[in-house]
């Protein structure tokens, strides 16, 4: 018989989670939509909050509480503020690389900062020429004794501007089926982050440029074996990525059935609130059945990732479907506010803009149907 | 070692308080739906504690009295960083008034055995009285002092608090055992964290019914009440408000009209 | 069980050597008690300096003062005034004691019943006697009233706030006894009050302020609630809450009115963002004319005033603020 009720203890971390996020999140909202910018104070309180800790073994000074925990944390973060979710969801995605493919001597180096929130991370893939496309990037290395040295630009990286603890994927210079990711950090010489992006949605994450002049990393920063960095990144990026997207989503997805239902109820219209109206229910029923189909998908590929078993087709499916449903609500609830649906001060503005950000990352939702469809068919 | 026994009260979410419905026959609260928190006054009790063990060699002790459901917020008190956790859970216990309430934590406490301070929120936010705190302390025979607003001095076998009084304090001295009763002015409680409820997995939450207090079945509950409501009637409102409606500006211009005429203006 | 027929008692309380109103509105509420009961009314009065306190009491309507009138109890200490009362009330057998909802109130009167192991009932808006003569209190509880009854135990114990009751006329040809207390032998000395402290207020007291602005949840921040102070200042009103305003943090626990906080008897009270809830409403006893604004129409305020609007109050009350200003230069230049 499957059991689909969270323990005690995991409805503990999501009161926690809650908690943190109303007190120490939700006062900083209003100022993040505003300038766009990270909130110093937020990074901050995520760290004191142990949040970064999560996902790292206690060995090297984490709370090693596996990716069921991580969801519930993101889920409830995301349910006030999107962008700071999607800050710490790509944390995460900077420590698994190191966390699964670093030397020991890597990982005693920077699990324990990154733990404590004192170093910041993410991981780099995407390029002008290649995102869905990796194998497409002209980040190149090229071996020099013991040494890589590595040129070209990253787009779109989320926290290009506050991490100090980076992991980049790079192609060989003399062999473009080659790969390499190495971890770069601020004592290297030669990288630098360069233009920051403004975005629509998501405003509090920082999204930008990273540029590498002649970059020269030790091959100690190595992560992995050399040649085989693809599968290095697409690891990351497969499971932990899409599974921060998905905490991400479903967040977005409570807030905007939440805002939604107490407008309704308030709003009064022909006598009553407009919550007795069965346009209105019908919306409320749709993004509640979404929200109760997106939860299955997403703690069930959770708790196979926990289990240690191979879980980025599910979290395909959950990336594909949440990050979908979550742009409908948003959708759904703009639609639910009428007119005041337009007005900022309304945070359901917020919850569309935000929803926008959610389909390209990690994955538009094609590629989601093309890793699915292949998976059908294999 | 300083022992600090924090009493805490499960109660019905306040945000969720409409659901609230009254057993028509007991005449007591119905709280099936609505979910258990911790009673907010409390949490500041938990808070002043823990603020201390982080200074002194503090050992923290949390007892409820409360249906099963009530040990989810010991453990949440355990998650904060309470040493050890009690609950006094017994369909005996239930009903009681805030004298059977206090009678019954007062052998909770007694079975504890050792303590130095008793600390809880001056009032709960659904029964409210404010009883139960200066009861427990004069059933045990300590000294008490209610509403709390700041914990001056906090030696071993004695205290300096100030206690609200409207618009200022009186600053008391009280000699150790004694019970305190606090206020939200006290301290902003901490939210729970990851790392407390990993460590609270190797904590102990110790459940006693009637039997383990060694106490009859008359002096608790219900039946250990000597206050019982006898009747719930229901309220008429003698009035019906005349609406004020049209554009802003008009209504203001209304309402200003309605203040001038009644002189208030 | 019978009905033991003890007599009615007030526990009066004073401040620098004045007896409360609570204490007087007690005394002709157990008046009325009394007389259905067939019995006395008797107060206990504690401190120093206050034998003329003592005699209005008798004014009030007390048969009986018992009187500890000694330095040591000038100032209120839990230790001392528990035992003399705990002592007396043993050895008098009272049928009933009511106790002013004061500080001072809601600390003695738990200690006192639960060495008497007997009922106290908190935030009493009415005292009646039943079929039984047994003393009902009534509570507002869930949109309506509880009544509370102590069967068994005695006496029958409850706290009532000031304003509840009305003030009873005095009259100075009553006669009375006044007995004087000695002093209690082996109290446990284990508390002190080592210093009191009042910052003084500015304005009327709520309790006897004639207009009141009470602001509730509707203020939707701090910068909402400022607008309600302006709205107060403007037309010079006393500012009140409700427990969310207070429990968000915008107002101070001392403007609460209602069943844990003040009892008011305005001439006006204009309720801005509050959603007319029983524990607020209660503590408004006789106002004569009442007034709400509120953004939802179907808010249960509206039932329960005299005059409505139904507006966001964040967007109101600026606009309203600005003709109440408009009318009073209006007014002066005219």
């Amino acid at each position: 018989m499957i059991d689909f009720t969270f323990t005690e203890e995991q409805e503990m971390f999501r009161k926690a989670a809650r908690e943190f996020a109303e007190t120490s999140v939700a006062p900083h909202v209003q100022e993040m939509e505003k300038t766009g910018e990270v909130s110093d104070e937020v990074v901050k309180a995520l760290g004191t909050a142990e949040m970064m800790a999560l996902t790292i073994p206690e060995d090297f000074g984490g709370l090693g509480l596996g990716y069921t925990a991580r969801m519930i944390a993101l889920e409830e973060i995301s349910r006030i503020s999107v962008a700071t979710a999607m800050m710490l969801q790509v944390f995460a995605l900077g420590i698994e690389p190191i966390v699964q493919f670093g030397s020991d001597e890597l990982k005693k180096k920077y699990l324990p900062g990154l733990a404590k929130g004192e170093r910041l991370s993410t991981t780099a893939v995407t390029e002008a020429t290649g995102g869905s496309d990796p194998t497409g990037i002209r980040t190149s290395y090229k071996k020099d004794g013991d040494d890589f040295i590595v040129n070209g630009r990253k787009c779109f990286i989320t926290n290009s501007h506050i991490a100090d603890t980076i992991n980049i994927l790079t192609k060989s210079e003399d062999d473009p089926k080659l790969f390499c990711v190495f971890t770069i950090d601020k004592d290297l010489d030669g990288w630098r982050a360069t233009h920051k992006e403004h975005k629509v949605g998501m405003r509090g994450c920082n999204t930008g440029e990273l540029a590498f002049e002649n970059l020269r990393i030790p091959k100690s920063q190595l992560l992995g074996e050399e040649g085989k960095g693809l599968r290095v990144s697409m690891s990351a990026i497969g499971d932990i990525g899409r599974g921060g997207m998905v905490g991400c989503a479903l967040g977005l997805q409570v807030a905007c059935l939440e805002e939604s239902v107490k407008f309704a109820n308030e709003r009064i219209l022909y006598g009553k609130p407009i919550s007795a109206l069965p346009a209105i229910q019908n919306k409320l029923a749709e993004m509640k059945i979404d929200l109760e189909a997106g939860r299955l998908l997403a703690y069930r590929a959770t708790a196979m990732q926990d289990s240690g078993q191979r879980s980025s087709n599910e979290f395909a499916v959950a990336k594909y479907f949440t990050c979908e449903a979550a742009q409908k609500a948003a959708k759904m609830a703009v639609d639910i506010h009428g007119g005041y649906g337009c007005m900022e001060e309304y945070a359901v503005t917020r919850f569309l803009r935000d929803s926008f950000v959610l389909g390209p990352s990690a994955g538009t939702s094609d590629i989601m149907k093309v890793i699915i469809g292949r998976w059908v068919l294999s | 070692m300083l022992n600090i026994i924090v009493c805490v009260k499960a109660v019905p979410d306040p945000k969720e308080a409409c659901n609230i419905k009254i057993d028509p026959h007991t005449k007591t609260l119905m709280r099936c739906d609505v979910p258990l928190v911790v009673n907010a006054l409390d949490k500041n009790a938990m808070e002043a504690a823990l603020q201390l063990k982080e200074q002194l060699d503090v050992h923290i002790c949390v007892l409820s009295m409360g249906p099963p459901e009530a040990g989810n917020i010991v453990k949440e008190c355990l998650a904060l960083g309470a040493d050890e956790g009690f609950l006094l859970c017994d369909p005996a216990f239930g009903g009681a008034d805030a004298y059977a309430t206090a009678f019954t934590l007062a052998r909770g406490i007694e079975k504890i055995g050792a303590y130095d301070v008793i600390m809880c929120g001056m009032a709960s936010s659904d029964g409210s009285t404010e009883w139960v705190g200066p009861e427990i302390a004069a059933i045990l025979n300590i000294p008490v002092v209610t509403m709390v607003k700041e914990i001056v001095e906090s030696d071993k076998d004695r205290w300096k608090v100030k206690a609200s009084l409207d618009n200022g304090y009186r600053l008391m001295q009280v000699k150790l055992p004694a019970a305190f009763t606090v206020t939200r002015d006290l301290n902003t409680p901490r939210t729970l964290s990851f790392s407390g409820i990993i460590k609270a997995r190797k904590k102990e939450i110790t459940r006693w019914a009637i039997d383990d207090l060694g106490v009859p079945a008359e002096a608790v509950g219900l039946k250990g009440s000597p206050t019982i409501v006898s009747e719930l009637s229901s309220t008429e409102s003698k009035r019906q408000a005349e609406m004020i409606a049209g554009p802003r500006e008009e209504k203001a211009d209304l309402l200003v009209q309605k203040l001038a005429d009644l002189g208030a203006l | 069980m019978e009905n033991l027929q003890g007599s009615v008692w007030v526990l009066a309380e004073q401040i620098d050597c004045q007896v409360l109103a609570v204490s007087f509105q007690l005394i002709g509420q157990a008046r009325k008690l009394a007389d259905e009961l067939g019995t006395t009314v008797e107060t206990v009065l504690l401190g120093d300096h206050i034998e003329e306190q003592a005699k209005l009491l008798i004014a009030a309507g007390a048969d009986k003062v018992y009187l500890g009138n000694k330095t040591e109890l000038e100032f209120y200490q839990p230790e001392i005034y528990s035992e003399m009362i705990v002592n007396l009330a043993s050895e008098r057998q009272p049928a009933i004691m009511l106790i002013g909802s004061t500080f001072m109130g809601r600390e003695l009167s738990p200690l006192v019943a639960a060495r008497l192991q007997t009922g106290l009932t908190a935030h009493c808006i009415d005292l009646v006697l039943d079929a039984n003569k047994i003393l009902e209190a009534k509570i507002p509880a869930y949109g309506g009233l509880l009544s509370i009854i102590c069967p068994q135990k005695r006496p029958q114990m409850a706290t009532i706030a000031q304003g509840v009751f009305p003030q009873p006329e005095l009259d100075e040809s009553r006669t009375g006894e006044i007995i004087p207390l000695d002093m209690p032998v082996d109290i446990p000395r284990r508390i002190q009050t080592l210093e009191v402290v009042r910052e003084a207020t500015d304005g009327v007291p709520l309790e006897s302020a004639p207009v009141i602005v009470a602001g509730g949840a509707g203020a939707g921040g701090p910068e909402g609630w400022r607008k309600i102070v302006d709205l107060a200042r403007a037309l010079k009103a006393a500012l009140g809450s409700t427990r969310p305003a207070v429990d968000e943090g915008w107002a101070d626990l001392e403007t609460m009115i209602g069943q844990s906080g003040k009892v008011v008897s305005p001439e006006l009270y204009i309720g801005v963002g509050l959603s007319g809830e029983q524990q607020h409403m209660v503590g408004i006893t006789n106002a004569r004319v009442m007034v709400a604004i509120n953004n939802d129409a179907k808010s249960p305020v509206f039932e329960q005033v005299d005059y409505g609007i139904v507006d966001d109050c964040r967007e109101f009350v600026p606009v309203l603020i600005k003709k109440i200003k408009e009318y009073q230069e209006k007014k002066v230049t005219c």
